[in-house]
């Protein structure tokens, strides 16, 4: 195997919470507010259902195929023609997506705090810090995250904690006014981020405890969707249906923090301390690129790619989008459905040929 | 004459492949003493000329058989070489029949001798302070334990000192060091291991653990990195750490360091190796984690909850004197909307006069200040007082009022001075101090951005790092729920059960369970 670090199915679940939650925390409330309206807190619930799916199906998979990555095990499914070309495919797709959370990161450090930075520079300076913790490997990884993300949790509970005296709950109400239908329509979008789940077929093969990876996969779901909910629900009671007009409402909430007239405008170390969740996400995409992309071109090790490849995401967070506008408008409409089809309908399909192939090959052997 | 060259030549030439280990078969490969004096006194001749500190005296065994008595002046102890081997031997009253064997049986009153027979192993011998006696006819000399020099006492450790706890420190001598951790550490199961090393000083190191504590692989691990070693000289445990450890480009130390007795031990019952070193008072523990490393020895000494009080404090003070000048110039360049108005304001005026952009003046300040604590430590003790004096005014009321540097960076710089110095450890704190110029730059640069880069660089680093195996970060990360007990807290003693788990599981009970002090569990008193 390429990657010769191991980690533990806990450290893999810490892994994945800022890996989903990071960049949701930022636009996603008022996204979801535009269709859910006061339900937008229900909205990560039904959402979450795919995050659950993705995670069985990974685990799955994986089954199967213990050893190896979903990129390794497509040849083994549907060809080798076929395979090569939906690995290429995936490399390809995450390449596309960390261009979009790496460009997402830094439209939002410009635009809010360093106004006449270049965002190259911003976008730059982050892909080399994380190309040094994918040249470490999945060990160092998972302990940068065993690190961060407590200090992430911490941060956000304190956010909610300190803006406690200007939440009024009860925005709350009337609850489901407009039936399931309207939460239903906000899941949309925060599916696509709990669809990359997926990205646990590619850890999976580097557990030590393997038979405990579905049970932490299902915890670090379960947290994402708590945290979604509770971010939902902060801007609710704070902004009401008002949600909508604000980018970052997180953020802004974060403002409105003021203690004994001395901790103000926090937003500054909000800022700072969400860095870190932002750098595990990327880190763990670049990651998966990296090791996808060696485990494709069947190399020995693949810390000599990680350089090229890190060039390759800050062009990719150029090309993404033009703007920030257009990057947002395109998050709102289709990047689900792309994201969902590359990350639910794709796997699920591996999933289904295997068991077919499962069945026939009974067959034969009770034959023979 | 051919021998002795060769004999010489071994010494250096063995040692220059491999140090000269106990290895026996190696020893008998050396050319033996030889049989006639004259040959031998030849010999020594030739090694030690032009060393005017050794002594080779020339006398007779009751008056007949030739012998020499080899030693270096100021190693070996005079008076009793002279009461109880040279006057013995040398009284011509012995009954005429005794063969010398006998006399050289009977005579002399040296409890630890040793036969020595070939002519390394002499000069070996005589190298430690132990005088040789040679012998005509005699296929071996003996070697007389009467090595004595001067040395220093056991003293206070200048370097880690505490309020509660044994004053003892190692010295300089191995000796003194290992019978320190002999004598609070009474079974057997301490083991200790010597290893010499250096072609030229034959520096002799002792690797201690404890069997049945420490890992076995361990052990063998840190004996076979030592024994890598080829280097003319050891002046220092700092020469064994540079060239054992895992990660050599790293700031951070990754073996712990420390002079005293009490420490070493505490680690040694903790499964970890101790390395002493000859001629130098600080011993090496491997391995050695991060949590450790802002440990001291006081935390078990003192009352759980202070010792819990002043962990979580000295953690906290870890992070200031790495950020809090880079936090004041991101704070004070990018983001002063962070600040209060009326500190704003304040700030404001005091910088008003002020020529320099905040990170100039921070390191303006940090340099100075890294510049006054290094010629406080080197300055004679004479002119230690002169240098307070002129810290005092530059970095103080004289700087603030030259309109150099503004009030609050002068408070930056005092209390980033005196977080570096709460850190137990001299390594680590070295390493802070070094790594917070990188972060101001940064900040510089960057704000709380750049310096939230860098702390990321910073932890990556650190979950890279290994020390013998062990992950630098741990119990941290990765995450070990039951060693955490020592380490975000230090709980009760009759609480920390368990050994904190380094690489493998032997021996994980250190105590009996369910202590907790309790009068009405009474006993045989009760």
């Amino acid at each position: 195997m390429i990657e010769k670090g191991k980690i533990s199915a806990f450290q893999m679940g810490v892994m994945m919470y800022p890996t989903i939650f990071a960049t949701a925390i930022l636009s996603l409330p008022s996204i979801i507010a535009v269709q859910a309206g006061r339900d937008m807190w229900l909205s990560p619930i039904w959402a979450s259902t795919i995050g659950f799916l993705a995670v069985c199906i990974a685990y799955q998979l994986h089954k199967l195929y213990p050893k190896e990555t979903i990129v390794e095990y497509s040849v083994h499914l549907v060809g080798r023609i076929v395979g090569k070309i939906m690995g290429l495919m995936f490399i390809f797709f995450y390449m596309h997506l960390n261009g979009f959370i790496i460009r997402e990161y830094g439209e939002f450090v410009v635009g809010n705090f360093f106004v006449k930075t270049p965002i190259i520079v911003v976008i730059g300076s982050m892909v080399i810090v994380c190309a040094f913790a994918v040249r470490g490997g999945v060990e160092v990884l998972g302990r940068c995250a065993q690190i961060f993300v407590p200090i992430v949790i911490i941060l956000i509970l304190l956010i909610v904690f300190l803006l406690s005296p200007d939440l009024k709950p009860i925005q709350i109400y009337p609850i489901m006014e407009h039936g399931v239908k309207p939460s239903l329509m906000g899941a949309v979008v925060p599916s696509d981020w709990f669809s990359e789940f997926i990205v646990i077929s590619f850890l999976l093969p580097y557990l030590t405890d393997r038979e405990k990876g579905m049970k932490w996969g299902m915890i670090s779901v379960f947290a994402v969707m708590l945290t979604m909910v509770l971010s939902n629900m902060t801007a609710l009671f704070l902004f009401g249906i008002n949600t909508v007009g604000f980018r970052y409402p997180v953020m802004v909430a974060a403002r409105y923090i003021s203690l004994a007239n001395f901790l103000e405008h926090l937003e500054s170390i909000v800022m700072a301390i969400w860095i870190v969740g932002a750098f595990v996400k990327i880190s763990v995409f670049y990651y998966v690129i990296v090791l996808g992309t060696a485990q494709w071109l069947k190399l020995t090790d693949y810390r000599p790619i990680v350089w090229p490849v890190g060039f390759l995401l800050v062009l990719f967070s150029v090309w993404v989008a033009p703007n920030v506008q257009e990057m947002t408008r395109v998050v709102g409409t289709s990047i689900p459905f792309y994201l969902l089809s590359m990350q639910v309908a794709v796997p699920t399909l591996l999933l289904f040929i295997a068991f077919i192939q499962k069945k026939f090959r009974k067959k034969g052997r009770a034959k023979g | 004459m051919r021998f002795v060259k060769k004999a010489f030549k071994n010494l250096l030439g063995s040692s220059s492949h491999k140090p000269l280990n106990n290895s026996q078969q190696e020893a008998n490969q050396q050319p033996t003493l030889s049989m006639n004096l004259n040959e031998n006194l030849q010999a020594l001749d030739s090694i030690y000329a032009d060393c005017s500190d050794i002594v080779i005296h020339n006398f007779l065994i009751a008056g007949k058989t030739k012998a020499l008595l080899i030693y270096i002046e100021g190693l070996s102890n005079i008076d009793l070489i002279h009461q109880h081997v040279l006057a013995p031997l040398m009284q011509e009253s012995v009954a005429e029949d005794a063969n010398t064997n006998r006399i050289l049986q009977t005579k002399i009153s040296v409890s630890n001798r040793k036969n020595v027979v070939t002519v390394v192993d002499v000069i070996e011998q005589i190298s430690n302070g132990n005088p040789v006696l040679l012998v005509d006819q005699q296929r071996q000399g003996i070697a007389l334990g009467l090595a004595k020099w001067e040395k220093r006492g056991v003293e206070e450790p200048m370097a880690e000192s505490v309020i509660r706890g044994p004053r003892e420190g190692f010295t300089e001598t191995l000796g003194i060091n290992t019978s320190l951790l002999r004598r609070k550490i009474k079974s057997p199961a301490l083991k200790m291991k010597s290893i010499k090393v250096g072609r030229y000083t034959q520096t002799q190191i002792v690797i201690a653990y404890i069997e049945g504590i420490a890992e076995p692989t361990l052990i063998e691990e840190v004996e076979n990195r030592i024994q890598r070693i080829d280097m003319d000289g050891i002046l220092e445990s700092g020469y064994i750490e540079e060239m054992i450890e895992d990660n050599p480009l790293s700031p951070f130390p990754q073996l712990l360091t420390t002079e005293r007795p009490d420490v070493a031990t505490g680690s040694l019952l903790e499964g970890r190796v101790v390395i002493l070193v000859d001629g130098t008072p600080f011993v090496l523990i491997a391995p050695t984690t991060l949590a450790s490393l802002m440990h001291s020895p006081e935390d078990y000494y003192q009352r759980f909850m202070i010792s819990t009080l002043i962990r979580w404090l000295r953690y906290s003070f870890f992070l200031i004197s790495l950020l809090v000048p880079s936090a004041y110039v991101a704070i004070l360049t990018y983001h002063q909307e962070m600040i209060p108005t009326t500190l704003l304001l304040s700030v404001a005026k005091s910088r008003e006069e002020i020529p320099f952009p905040a990170l100039v003046e921070a390191f303006l300040m940090e340099i100075t200040f890294e510049a006054l604590r290094e010629a406080g430590v080197r300055l004679p003790k004479q002119v230690g007082a002169a240098v307070s004096i002129v810290g005092a005014l530059v970095i103080g009321q004289a700087a603030t009022s030259a309109g150099l540097v503004s009030a609050p960076m002068v408070m930056v710089v005092a209390i980033t001075g005196i977080a570096s110095f709460m850190i137990p450890h001299y390594t680590i704190g070295i390493a802070l101090r070094m790594l917070r110029f990188p972060i101001m730059i940064l900040a510089g640069m960057l704000g709380l951005l750049g310096l939230m880069l860098g702390i990321i660089m910073i932890v990556i680093h650190l979950c890279t790092l290994r020390s013998f195996g062990v992950p630098y970060l741990s119990p941290l990360a990765p995450m070990k729920g039951r060693d955490m007990k020592d380490v975000l807290f230090r709980a009760p003693l009759w609480m920390l059960n368990t050994r904190p788990h380094l690489t493998g599981e032997e021996n994980k009970y250190r105590q009996a369970p369910g202590q907790k002090p309790d009068p009405t569990k009474g006993g045989e008193h009760g």
